[in-house]
């Protein structure tokens, strides 16, 4: 942006290099901003109950620990017993309901992308609508439901409640995605002999495999973060989820912020993990089938 | 059913009749069966909630009784959410939290997503990161910040002070003048990566060849956004500003774990209202209402969101 650099390149790419650099800014900015937060919760995460409450703060923790964490998974003390627990409730819904919203999400989105069904629109927009109704609406008639069922402080609530959320852009992704697999790859292999279905399960559900894990991620970790449900319709406190095991435990420990810090970090790994493993299927899923029409 | 419809069609003898309605659904009855049992689950755990919330919107549940003993009372739940000054504190801070999320996060995540778009050294790096708050559980996302906003050791009150700007550490979400603004941050910071997703997606369907006929054609960098890349996102803009205005109309944890609705009401928002009067006050019937007139406005939002997202399906068909 200096005027030698004026006669020496055309106009053009002066304004380029202004658009870089604010990119460049921008970028910077939204990095800090969505960095920091989670900086500093592993900061504090490793700073004794006392040392995180100073003033001036300790920027850097002077004598860091991971008594926190040690306190948090030790099966051998209650509250290591307690959040180990959650943990594995918590993984126990999740990996439930993912398998369940996959088997229930590839059928119906490829019925809603390939036959042409009386009401096939209306049931498509019906389970979109489904998104746009909040949690707090359904939850006495479903905790009502779930006494009928014989539901009640059972995992089985939970995950019969996550999959319905987790469908509509289940199914909405998935169907995006069948759309652009070419009818023709079935149609070949019908005249070679195979059924309607075989044909579904040995030739497309191959190709949607990108769609399928999208689903999947996508499942897994609506129901791992979820929390009002869980909060209403588990009372026992051996069948907590993560999400409302840490806020009953941190509403009775209040100023415990290494702790609550330490268990807000444990309860991310593994969302995190996961998706930085396979985001290059969501995003894949989101442009092929979302986006591009 | 089906042989009900064939005798109907059968007098009209040679004229090709169009199948009726019943003769289509019965031939085509295998294809139901894949749509069966997502259909099954969600008439369980839609329809039959709609039905329970209406009908318990015109009763009264004293609190204390069991909820069966419940008192029909008309319209009387109606019209008290309505005279309320609670009600409409709690409409326009619903307002102000949804539009002022949802834009923000919608800028952000479209200019982050225009920012990552060019290919640099460490761009996967920086979108990884960009993209970690929106995968995390929103109750780890409220804790983290309640622990930045503390009134006593929060670190961004501690930044303020050490520097300068305040004399006092400022109590962020104590004020009823700060709270709702402290936890828009919040959830902006939770969601602009949803938005930055979908338009890195819609980026890459931008015919490459527009823009570098654009470029020779002299167009500066503004002029080939503006009059390519910008009215190519906008199907997928629509329906990202959706999402997210029907996601922070319907938001609940962050105002709830951070603050409970308070101080004096400043931060509820529908939800956290409607949940406070069912599951702290019992009053079963008044929330039920709420909820009715809740569907009322989604029903109406849901509208464009229908027609935002078939607009997508036209255009595949055509």
């Amino acid at each position: 942006m200096t005027s030698t650099s004026d006669t020496a390149t055309p106009r053009s790419r002066k304004g380029v290099d202004g658009w870089r650099w604010t990119g460049r800014i921008f970028l910077t900015i939204m990095i800090l901003y969505t960095a920091l937060p989670m900086v500093w919760m592993l900061l504090t995460s490793i700073k004794s109950g006392f040392a995180a409450m100073q003033f001036p703060p300790q920027w850097w923790p002077t004598e860091p620990t991971l008594a926190s964490y040690r306190k948090l998974l030790d099966p051998q003390n209650s509250v290591g017993q307690d959040f180990l627990r959650f943990f594995w409730n918590s993984l126990f819904v999740s990996f439930v309901t993912t398998v369940l919203a996959v088997v229930v999400a590839v059928p119906a989105a490829y019925a809603f992308s390939r036959f042409r069904f009386p009401g096939r629109k209306f049931l498509f927009f019906a389970v979109l609508l489904r998104n746009m109704f909040p949690a707090v609406i359904f939850l006495v008639p479903l905790f009502i439901l779930m006494r009928v069922l014989g539901l009640v402080n059972t995992h089985g609530s939970l995950i019969l409640t996550y999959l319905t959320f987790g469908l509509p852009l289940a199914i909405w992704l998935l169907k995006g995605f069948y759309d652009n697999i070419p009818i023709q790859l079935e149609q070949a292999a019908r005249i070679d002999g195979a059924t309607r279905f075989q044909a579904f399960l040995l030739i497309v559900t191959p190709l949607s495999v990108p769609g399928i894990i999208a689903t999947a991620i996508y499942s897994f970790i609506g129901a791992w973060n979820e929390y009002i449900y869980a909060a209403t319709f588990l009372t026992k406190n051996e069948q907590l989820t993560l999400p409302v095991g840490i806020q009953r435990f941190f509403s009775e420990n209040t100023t415990d912020f290494p702790g609550l810090m330490a268990a807000s970090f444990i309860m991310s790994v593994p969302v995190v993990v996961l998706f930085l493993v396979l985001q290059k299927y969501f995003v894949r899923a989101l442009t092929e089938g979302a986006v591009k029409h | 059913m089906t042989t009900l419809a064939g005798h109907a069609n059968a007098p009209r003898g040679s004229i090709p009749a169009r199948p009726s309605i019943l003769q289509q659904m019965w031939t085509s009855r295998a294809d139901y069966l894949y749509v069966l049992p997502a259909i099954v689950v969600m008439l369980i755990v839609i329809a039959y909630p709609i039905y329970y919330t209406i009908e318990l919107s015109f009763f009264k549940t004293p609190p204390g009784l069991q909820l069966r003993d419940k008192i029909f009372v008309g319209a009387d739940n109606y019209t008290a959410i309505l005279s309320s000054e609670v009600f409409w504190r709690v409409t326009i801070n619903t307002v102000i939290w949804t539009l002022a999320s949802t834009l923000i996060a919608f800028v952000l995540g479209y200019g982050a997503a225009l920012a990552l778009h060019r290919d640099f050294a460490g761009r996967a790096v920086l979108r990884a990161i960009l993209i970690i708050p929106w995968v995390i559980s929103a109750v780890a996302a409220s804790y983290i910040w309640k622990w930045m906003y503390h009134s006593d050791f929060g670190i961004i009150g501690q930044v303020l002070v050490q520097f300068g700007f305040t004399d006092r550490q400022p109590n962020f979400i104590d004020n009823v003048h700060t709270v709702l603004p402290s936890l828009i941050v919040v959830n902006i910071w939770r969601e602009f990566p949803f938005a930055m997703i979908m338009i890195m997606a819609g980026l890459q369907t931008v015919p490459e060849q527009l823009l570098r006929a654009a470029r020779v054609d002299g167009a500066s960098t503004w002029q080939r956004f503006w009059h390519v890349t910008f009215p190519h996102l906008r199907g997928v803009s629509t329906v990202t500003i959706l999402l997210l205005a029907v996601a922070n109309f319907n938001s609940f944890i962050i105002p709830w774990i951070m603050t409970g609705g308070g101080p004096s009401n400043a931060s509820h928002i529908w939800i956290t209202h409607i949940y406070e009067l069912a599951f702290g006050r019992q009053r079963w019937g008044v929330a039920a209402a709420y909820s009715v007139l809740l569907f009322v406005i989604l029903m109406a939002l849901g509208y464009f969101y229908v027609r935002a997202l078939s607009g997508n399906e036209k255009e595949q068909g055509a």
